[in-house]
């Protein structure tokens, strides 16, 4: 997904490495992502980790990861342990005081992004939609 | 979804031959012989990719029959672009308070 952040790279690169600026937005509404809850080893093969709190139960979430790529302030990656999920930042100086963030996630791996994979992959997704759809009928 | 379930799907869809299974159960099951011939894959071999599939939840394969065709499960598909939309509206959802973040800090 794309996103245009109203300040320059230095600034989003930092906000989305240092557990100061973390805690204010990484957790998902409802959820508050303490100071304390927050592990930063910015560096390739360092620890990303967050314990985000349910605002109400008081529940925690905790995501692990080590980054995998650290190149300030243009691109960032880690990967969650567990999923393996990667995820890739990219930011892009546009030159006016505003920078283009382009955030990617790599749940299915590489060779499945082909035109190939994507092909026979479209069948089982459109069949997958058509269910979904189906779903929707039938609970409406 | 638990990230353990996760990873077992995409390991399982880590392989160009079982990506291109699951596309050809998507239009309809098949038994062991009938994937033989396109894959041009012996049946232990194709056996074995079923039964990642299967491992994963991706794929079940029917008791009554003999020939025990596999089928897709569709749902365990819905279940990962679920996932897949999910994450996408967490990050959609992330910027927008950074923007916040970042204008209160202007």
């Amino acid at each position: 997904m794309r996103y245009l952040h109203d300040a320059p790279p230095e600034l989003v690169f930092a906000c989305m490495t240092t557990p100061e600026h973390l805690t204010h937005f990484w957790g998902p509404a409802g959820t508050h992502t303490p100071l304390a809850n927050i592990v930063v080893d910015l560096r390739p093969g360092g620890a990303f980790q967050t314990t985000m709190v349910n605002d109400r139960s008081g529940d925690t979430y905790t995501m692990r990861a080590v980054y995998v790529t650290v190149d300030p302030p243009k691109f960032l990656s880690w990967r969650e342990v567990g999923s393996d999920v990667l995820t890739e930042i990219t930011f892009t100086d546009r030159g006016d005081g505003t920078t283009e963030v382009v955030t990617v996630q790599h749940g299915l791996p590489p060779h499945m992004r082909t035109p190939e994979a994507r092909a026979g992959w479209a069948t089982a997704l459109d069949r997958a939609a058509a269910y979904v759809k189906k779903l929707t009928r039938e609970t409406t | 979804m638990e990230a353990e379930t996760l990873a077992r799907t995409f390991t399982a869809l880590a392989d160009p031959t079982r990506v291109a299974i699951v596309a050809r159960l998507a239009t309809g099951d098949a038994t062991v012989k009938e994937l033989t011939e396109p894959f041009e894959l012996t049946q232990q071999a194709v056996s074995r990719h079923l039964k990642v599939l299967a491992e994963a939840g991706l794929v079940t394969r029917r008791q009554e029959a003999q020939a025990r065709p596999a089928s897709l499960e569709v749902e365990r598909l819905v279940e990962i672009l679920t996932w897949i939309d999910a994450r996408r509206a967490e990050w959609a959802a992330r910027h927008d308070r950074l923007a916040e973040h970042l204008r209160r800090l202007g």
